[in-house]
């Protein structure tokens, strides 16, 4: 693989990191939302 | 600012709140712009993150937030304050909104937004068009020579088919040299993208800010780095030249796939308001005007300034306006919009009528009951309303899906780009665009969060039109479940309308005459509210029986009743009854057992502690039981009828009926236990009662279905209520509920799988073996389509025949 490729590959992987942590995790009590309407997170 | 408690009817009402620290208030905030899970998931969470809110429900198809919130703490203008930082629109409604007018208003929403959707995919569409007629002589490659492999096949395929004509039709197009094109293109693109898709964008910013994605995220991020890709090729070629790469553009791309997504939101807009028909079509019962009587004059007014009380008069033909008591003349009126009963129901002095019926034959005058919020009619459209806005159980599976829907498909959208990049042996950067800007378009998490409510919608509108209304989403799930169902004996199987057929005095008896013994019986009874105490009165009257009040009385429940009158005491009820006085009911034994087995309720009568007579009480079973029970049973169901009435009796109405198990003799407080037991047996259990009586074993009930009579719809305490009062509306309700089961599972099934088997379509994962790649237009009409099949699916329901 070229440098430009491992160069993707990386940024690749960090990217699904971050958006992963950014909308699942970043905020504490902004996860998944799922339930009844009743129902409240925590946080 | 503390908002003042309001009618329930209203927007905003009084709630003590759970903990009791304080008074609580409830709000329901119109919301608009909301279009998929994703989005009702992100206001939801931003409502409830406030401080001061109790609880927050934010109902994607009802287009409404309902908060629960101390007033001290924050005030409504700060809550449509924060659904509006989400990037929707809220404003409160105006305090004075009937349900009627509120549902008149949702619907000119609903009306300016399908309007708006579909202007806006018309232009785009025409933009798309015209974008990719110039885009052509681009795609044959024009000043930069041949191009190379390119985003989009389906659009290299189309450009390919037409330009032969095009070069033919319009050569001047070819002349045009390729930068003015590109920058034509980016300007019209721009335009599209700031007037027609401008919601994508901001919402898609709004949430982002929220830590949230939905469906405008993907849109947003698909066309806008096709976009950002084509503006660079367009101000900098050279870049892509200089590496071998052609410098193309995908404008045209942006812009269809604009108008597609378009497309697919109005037809869904559209057919999201069909299914709100059944509520619109109960609004609409609701007449405008009233003719009121004041003095002699007959004067038309609206129909809120009738007062309770006040003398209306309908005219053959006329809708009645409120609910009333009819005070003079006969009629026969059409309930069936209400009630489902076709047949017209014959009204005379003293009958109630319902505001929103039709008056056939005659004229006659009422005298207002109910007017308003309390009207039956508003009554039925602000349970429909919250029905419609509930949420059913199975739902929670594609709530908890949408939550971390988007995130995921980020994270397979960037995956594809890199796997593009680094295996692709042609022009890697391109087809790893392409590639990835597809998987972005093509999910939908819009479709799963229709699957749900979008039956229940159907489903209660439907149940309405038939005259069950079923009180929520989850009751609707629950019914399909149902297993057992218990009846109740008096008004669900039987008219509920005893009469005495037969009366025989003891020869023992000290009294005079046999009228003697009735007279003092009847007297007695008219202290009691007990239906066959009812008929006793009305038996006595018919013979001319001068009745008298009691000296004292006593209602023993379960057993009958006990007092004093004419110095006489009396014990009037069943054997159980008797053997409480130690009376000796033998005597009249072969009487009773004789009246038993023809289905009717012995009635025992003791005076002074000795037996001096019995009454026999027919309360015939229902024209329509029969028939439904065959059906009940018909539908796998075990039918158990539950009565307070002896063995005997019990047995034989349960033979005419053709139900194959009874209890008897079980006192009120006993059905909740019968209930329990059968629940102990794992079984699913429905108990259809008269809703007053009976509420609390209704409650206990997995599904409680009340007998309605067009009255008291909110107040009792069932999950379904029964409009027309005959059992066949319980199987109706059961067919529904299952029916309905079936769409949304069909409809969960084809969201989900829609998504399964497209995204890795879309990734190229059909590539290696196939060669099959996805167009990112393509994807973006998969998508735009996934939502109105759903919605589609569901609409379905409006058509099914229960019979």
């Amino acid at each position: 693989m070229s440098g430009t490729e491992w160069l993707v590959v990386v940024g690749g992987i960090a990217a699904i990191a971050w958006v992963n942590w950014y909308f699942l995790f970043a905020e504490r009590g902004t996860g998944p939302v799922g339930g009844s309407p009743g129902e409240k997170e925590e946080g | 600012m503390t908002a003042s408690p309001r009618t329930a009817d209203r927007a905003i009402q009084p709630n003590q709140g759970a903990n009791g620290n304080g008074a609580r208030e409830k709000i329901r905030i119109p919301v608009s712009g909301m279009t998929c899970a994703a989005c009702q998931s992100r206001v939801q969470r931003a409502l409830q993150q406030q401080e001061g809110v109790d609880d927050a429900s934010v109902n994607l198809m009802m287009k409404s937030a309902t908060v629960t919130y101390d007033p001290s703490a924050i005030t409504p203008e700060r809550l449509v304050e924060t659904i509006r930082d989400t990037g929707y629109g809220a404003q409160l409604a105006s305090p004075d909104q009937t349900a009627f007018e509120e549902q008149e208003s949702r619907d000119r929403v609903q009306e300016e937004e399908f309007k708006e959707l579909r202007l806006k995919a018309i232009v785009s569409a025409i933009a798309g068009v015209i974008a990719m007629v110039f885009a052509m002589p681009l795609m044959a490659g024009g000043e930069h020579g041949p191009r190379g492999p390119v985003a989009d096949p389906f659009m290299r395929w189309m450009m390919d088919s037409l330009t032969p004509g095009l070069r033919t039709i319009a050569p001047w197009l070819y002349a045009i040299p390729s930068g003015v094109i590109s920058y034509a293109l980016l300007v019209a693109t721009l335009g599209v993208m700031l007037w027609a898709g401008r919601h994508f964008y901001t919402r898609a910013w709004a949430a982002f800010r929220h830590h949230s994605a939905d469906m405008n995220t993907l849109v947003a991020i698909g066309t806008g780095a096709a976009f950002l890709y084509s503006v660079f090729a367009t101000v900098a070629p050279g870049f892509f030249l200089s590496r071998g790469v052609a410098p193309d553009v995908y404008y045209e791309a942006v812009i269809i796939i604009i108008a597609l997504i378009l497309t697919g939101s109005s037809f869904e807009a559209r057919a999201k308001k069909q299914t709100s028909a059944a509520l619109r079509a109960l609004v609409n019962l609701q007449p405008k005007t009233a003719r009121v009587l004041r003095g002699e004059e007959e004067i038309d007014v609206p129909v809120e300034a009738v007062a309770t009380g006040e003398t209306v008069v309908v005219r053959p033909g006329e809708r009645v306006p409120v609910d009333g008591s009819v005070v003079s003349g006969h009629s026969a009126v059409d309930e069936s919009m209400l009630t489902g009963e076709s047949l017209p129901v014959s009204k005379a002095p003293g009958d109630r009528v319902i505001g929103g019926t039709i008056n056939r034959t005659g004229a006659f005058r009422l005298a207002a009951t109910t007017v308003g919020a309390d009207s039956v009619l508003a009554q039925i459209v602000r349970l429909m309303r919250d029905a419609q806005g509930s949420r059913a159980p199975i739902q929670r599976l594609a709530d908890q899906i949408s939550g971390i829907f988007v995130p995921i498909v980020l994270s397979i959208a960037i995956a594809t780009f890199v796997a593009w990049f680094v295996t692709a042996e042609t022009a890697p950067a391109v087809r790893a665009f392409a590639a990835a800007v597809a998987v972005l378009i093509i999910a939908c998490p819009c479709a799963m969060g229709l699957a749900v409510p979008t039956a229940v919608m159907v489903s209660t509108g439907k149940g309405a039109e038939l005259g069950v209304l079923i009180k929520g989403g989850e009751a609707l799930q629950r019914a399909g479940d149902i297993r057992t169902i218990v009846l109740d004996k008096t008004g669900t199987v039987t008219e509920g309308r005893p009469t005495v057929t037969d009366f025989f005095a003891s020869s023992g008896t000290s009294l005079a005459t046999e009228e003697d013994l009735l007279r003092l019986v009847a007297s007695l009874e008219t202290s009691s509210e007990h239906p066959l105490a009812d008929a006793i009165v009305r038996y006595a009257k018919d013979k001319g029986v001068r009745l008298s009040s009691p000296d004292s009385f006593q209602s023993l429940t379960g057993r009958g009743a006990s007092g004093v009158v004419d110095g006489v005491a009396l014990a009037v009820g069943n054997e159980a009854l008797m053997a409480d006085y130690a009376v000796d009911v033998a005597p009249l034994r072969s009487i009773t057992q004789q009246l038993a087995g023809d289905g009717k309720t012995p009635v025992y009568v003791a005076a002074n502690g000795v037996l001096a007579g019995v009454l026999g009480v027919a309360d015939p079973i229902k024209e329509t039981s029969r028939e439904a029970i065959v059906r009940l049973h018909r539908m796998g169901l075990e039918v158990v009828m539950l009565t307070g009435d002896n063995r005997r009796t019990a047995d034989a109405i349960a033979r005419q009926a053709g139900i194959d198990r009874v209890v008897a003799e079980v006192m009120p407080d006993g059905k909740v236990s019968e209930i329990r037991r059968l629940q102990a047996e794992g079984k699913v259990v429905a108990m259809v009662g008269d809703g007053i009586n009976d509420a609390p074993a209704l409650a206990q009930a997995d599904v409680g279905m009340a007998m309605g009579t067009g009255t008291d719809i909110a107040a009792e305490a069932a999950d379904i209520v029964l409009m027309r009062g005959d059992l066949g509306s319980a199987a109706q309700a059961i067919e529904l509920s299952r029916r309905t089961m079936r769409t949304m599972k069909q409809n969960l099934f084809w969201a989900f799988i829609y998504n399964v088997i497209g995204i890795p379509i879309a990734a190229g994962a059909l590539y290696p073996t196939l060669g099959l790649l996805l167009s990112p237009i393509l994807a973006s009409a998969a998508m735009a389509f996934s939502s109105v099949s759903v919605v589609t699916n569901s609409l379905r329901l409006r058509g099914i025949r229960l019979t």
